[in-house]
């Protein structure tokens, strides 16, 4: 009997020592690099600062950009200021009557240099209708944004709006962008081709990418489709746009990207979208949910709440 | 104008700053942001979708009315960065949840902080 009840009590004892080990451990040894990090094994979610509290992040790795990357970013909500709500940043990344630090849609009546607009790029705007937030936005149904009937965001608009995780590949003569949302990707050739002369338009562009320095890659995206917007303010684009993007990778753990939008038609310089937007990589085992614009579950969405949430009021 | 509102508690908090949501494709033209609804009901379906994750609950008031509430959050990926999960509405769990409700007065509304299911308040990841 008394055996019994020290064997009970000992086994007691290793149970709640076994139990407080992970939190020992946590406390005690710090993660080494962003692989230690758990993360659900199946729709992971990004990891928010805290977990990297003790990483000193390794050199980065010459001429890889490969891994899965957050682009959500550690600001309050998990929104990066800036790209998830208001689209591209300002010109420059400013935004005074824009009460919310966690970005909003810009007014385009009070920033201090408005994007330059050429007048085709300014009536263009006017005739978008977002339903995204800001002071240019409508009711979800009385809108004309390509993504509310799920018509493909397109590139640069994955960059510029949704833009949450990104998982890139590099082959031999490819660098592969997999997006989360929407589930689209883009190839990036890195064998020397040149661009087209007279391209076909589409949705994602035709990409070409070259190694600046052994941490910088810098791409050249033409043949946009003009159907999509550049961003979720409805900021207009030409089929002349030329996009470069260039990816930092700042260290191992950390990239930024620089995109700046080039289109004569519809402004009258270059502005940059984003500057050097953070992009943080995930663990090695991150699984990256999936994400669709499904047609029947848009429909719904808009008979149950859309169409309702619009019509004459008391009927 | 009366409605269905009239016998839930309704609050006029005034203009806080709400946090915009993660992701947030769809603005709040239709809505009235400087209210708060609190709808205490059942569960009658829960929709774990894009654009947006939405439930519906019945909520009854004191006379025995009944209003069908829709109350829509962000999309799966805003929501599960939250905590949210595909089970965590189920038919019949009793709610009280605070709304913001539309202009228009029908009984749709936004999600807006206070979530209680079944008795124990939801906590969101942050």
């Amino acid at each position: 009997m008394r055996t019994h009840s020290i064997s009970t009590i000992s086994a007691a004892a290793l149970i709640s020592a076994l139990a407080f080990l992970p939190t020992l451990r946590a406390q005690t040894a710090p993660p080494r690099s962003v692989d230690d990090i758990n993360v659900d094994t199946w729709n992971s979610r990004p990891l928010r600062k805290p977990a990297y509290a003790g990483i000193k992040p390794a050199p980065a790795p010459r001429r890889d950009l490969s891994g899965i990357w957050d682009a959500t970013g550690d600001a309050a909500g998990g929104a990066a200021p800036g790209v998830q709500n208001t689209g591209a940043h300002e010109y420059p990344a400013v935004l005074p009557g824009n009460n919310n630090p966690a970005g909003g849609e810009p007014d385009e009546r009070k920033i201090p240099r408005q994007l330059p607009y050429t007048p085709l790029g300014e009536a263009t705007l006017k005739a978008h209708k977002p339903t995204g937030m800001g002071v240019r936005s409508v009711a979800a149904v009385l809108g004309n944004d390509p993504l509310d009937i799920c018509d493909p965001a397109g590139f640069p608009r994955i960059e510029l709006y949704e833009f949450a995780v990104i998982e890139i590949a590099q082959t031999a003569d490819q660098v592969i962008l997999l997006n989360q949302f929407f589930r689209t990707w883009r190839t990036i050739w890195t064998d020397g081709r040149e661009l087209p002369k007279n391209p076909e338009p589409r949705f994602e562009g035709y990409s070409v990418g070259k190694w600046v320095d052994d941490y910088t890659f810098v791409v050249e995206t033409i043949g946009l489709d003009e159907r999509t917007w550049l961003d979720n303010a409805g900021r207009p684009h030409s089929s002349e746009l030329r996009v470069e993007e260039r990816f930092h990778r700042v260290d191992h753990d950390n990239m930024e990207l620089t995109v700046t939008i080039d289109d004569p038609k519809m402004y009258t310089q270059p502005w940059q979208a984003l500057n050097k937007f953070p992009l943080r990589l995930q663990p090695r085992g991150f699984d990256i949910r999936e994400v669709h614009c499904v047609p029947s579950d848009t429909a719904q969405y808009n008979n149950d709440i859309g169409d309702p949430s619009v019509a004459p009021e008391g009927k | 104008m009366r409605n269905k509102l009239g016998t839930i508690s309704l609050l006029v908090v005034g203009f806080l700053a709400i946090s915009i949501p993660l992701f947030a494709h769809h603005g709040n033209a239709s809505y009235d942001t400087e209210k708060t609804v609190t709808v205490k009901g059942a569960v009658t379906e829960y929709i774990w979708a894009n654009p947006h994750v939405f439930v519906k609950v019945d909520a009854k008031d004191e006379s025995g009315e009944t209003s069908h509430w829709v109350i829509e959050a962000q999309n799966i990926v805003a929501q599960s960065t939250l905590g949210w999960t595909n089970t965590m509405f189920k038919p019949g769990d009793q709610v009280v949840i605070d709304v913001t409700p539309v202009k228009n007065g029908r009984t749709i509304g936004r999600f807006r902080g206070r979530i209680v299911i079944n008795g124990q308040e939801f906590k969101p990841l942050r």
